[in-house]
């Protein structure tokens, strides 16, 4: 296994000098890349060293770094290793290259990218509503979008009950059981 | 015999009549939103059994009775629901399912789910819990019947009366309302 991977980490250096290489325990092996590298390496992997199997693809919202890190996992069936193969684009309109030319199935996810993140990709066919229908808020997946907020405004919400008890009252009341003080915050 | 049928008295016999008939024979549609769907299928196969009491699945809306709301209802869904609802032929109840369809349950801060369900459809019984088991399931179906039976299950004619209403509801959450007004 760890020669299969100091064999790949010197295959990808020498094709892309500019990717960092991380060696994790186990069957796993990150690559970070500038995100032009993108489709070049994913068809390097694909097609010259037998990771056929697109995995996932998946998106992180670094809030305070004002960047999205997108996520590529592949996987070879000969050789049992997953690789990452990680980028980063900038928060305020990000556009990303499009892969659907790669692997089919990465249109599905892109389509749920742009949809749920707002990340945009160059040259992505497919409807523009996704799972959304006539959505017109600020895309929902993002860290800053405040749910409960957003909830509050557009719904309607049922009253709680008058005459309803604190349960952890009426339990010491009835028990003498103390309140340990990690529960007394949520006590009315 | 058309004449004795109009008297006042004779009415209230056929009332009862037809309410005793209609609360033996609940046909709730096979349509299942969120996750209680999942506890459908155990009250109505052999373990609960809920077809002795009359309560049996219905293929298409216009042969339903029931619509029953099992769990969250997005908005998305909603569409599809009111779609159905409007739909079904009368008599019609509808039974809220779960705590989602009462405050929303655990979505209650959720981008895409309606929190009341009376808000926008006329419920004629809620069941709670997080699921409600077969027991509390045929227990809400035991007191739809009792309600038919009284005749004071009328959620439908709620709906007819304050169409408005429901309806400036409905395009709160729904923008762009891509179908006809219904036409009661």
């Amino acid at each position: 296994m760890e020669k299969i991977k100091a064999n790949l980490i010197e295959h990808v250096k020498s094709s892309f000098p500019e990717a960092s290489a991380t060696n994790h325990d186990g069957n796993r092996l990150d690559f970070t890349v500038k995100k032009e590298c993108i489709p070049s390496i994913l068809t390097n992997f694909k097609d010259i060293l037998g990771y056929i199997h697109l995995s996932h693809i998946t998106c992180v919202d670094w809030l305070e770094e004002g960047e999205f890190e997108m996520i590529y996992i592949v996987w070879s069936p000969e050789d049992k290793i997953k690789i990452f193969v990680r980028t980063r684009v900038e928060r305020d309109n990000p556009v990303m290259p499009n892969i659907d030319m790669i692997w089919r199935q990465a249109n599905t996810y892109e389509r749920e990218f742009r949809e749920m993140y707002g990340i945009q990709f160059t040259g992505l066919v497919g409807a523009e509503e996704f799972i959304l229908e006539d959505w017109d808020g600020p895309p929902p997946m993002r860290r800053d979008f405040d749910t409960e907020k957003y909830a509050e405004e557009t719904f309607f919400h049922r009253p709680g009950r008058e005459d309803a008890l604190d349960v952890r009252e009426e339990i010491i009341k009835r028990s003498l059981e103390e309140i340990p003080d990690y529960a007394k915050k949520y006590s009315r | 015999m058309i004449k004795m049928i109009n008297d006042k008295n004779s009415q209230k016999i056929v009332d009862i009549i037809q309410n005793w008939s209609r609360k033996h024979s609940i046909w709730v549609l096979a349509y299942g939103t969120g996750c209680g769907a999942i506890e459908i299928p155990p009250t109505m196969t052999s373990r609960y059994d809920a077809e002795r009491m009359g309560v049996r699945g219905a293929a298409t809306p216009r042969q339903a009775d029931v619509l029953l709301i099992t769990g969250y209802l997005t908005t998305k869904t909603l569409k599809r629901v009111l779609r159905v609802y409007e739909q079904m032929q009368d008599p019609k109840y509808v039974i809220g399912f779960g705590s989602c369809t009462i405050n929303g349950g655990m979505y209650y801060d959720s981008y895409n789910t309606i929190k009341v369900l009376d808000k926008y459809l006329p419920v004629d019984v809620y069941i709670n819990g997080c699921m409600p088991r077969p027991e509390a399931v045929l227990a809400g179906f035991g007191k739809l019947q009792e309600l038919i039976g009284e005749g004071k299950a009328n959620g439908a004619t709620k709906y007819k009366e304050n169409l408005e209403w429901y309806r400036a509801n409905q395009k709160k959450v729904i923008p762009t309302w891509k179908r006809p007004e219904y036409n009661w």
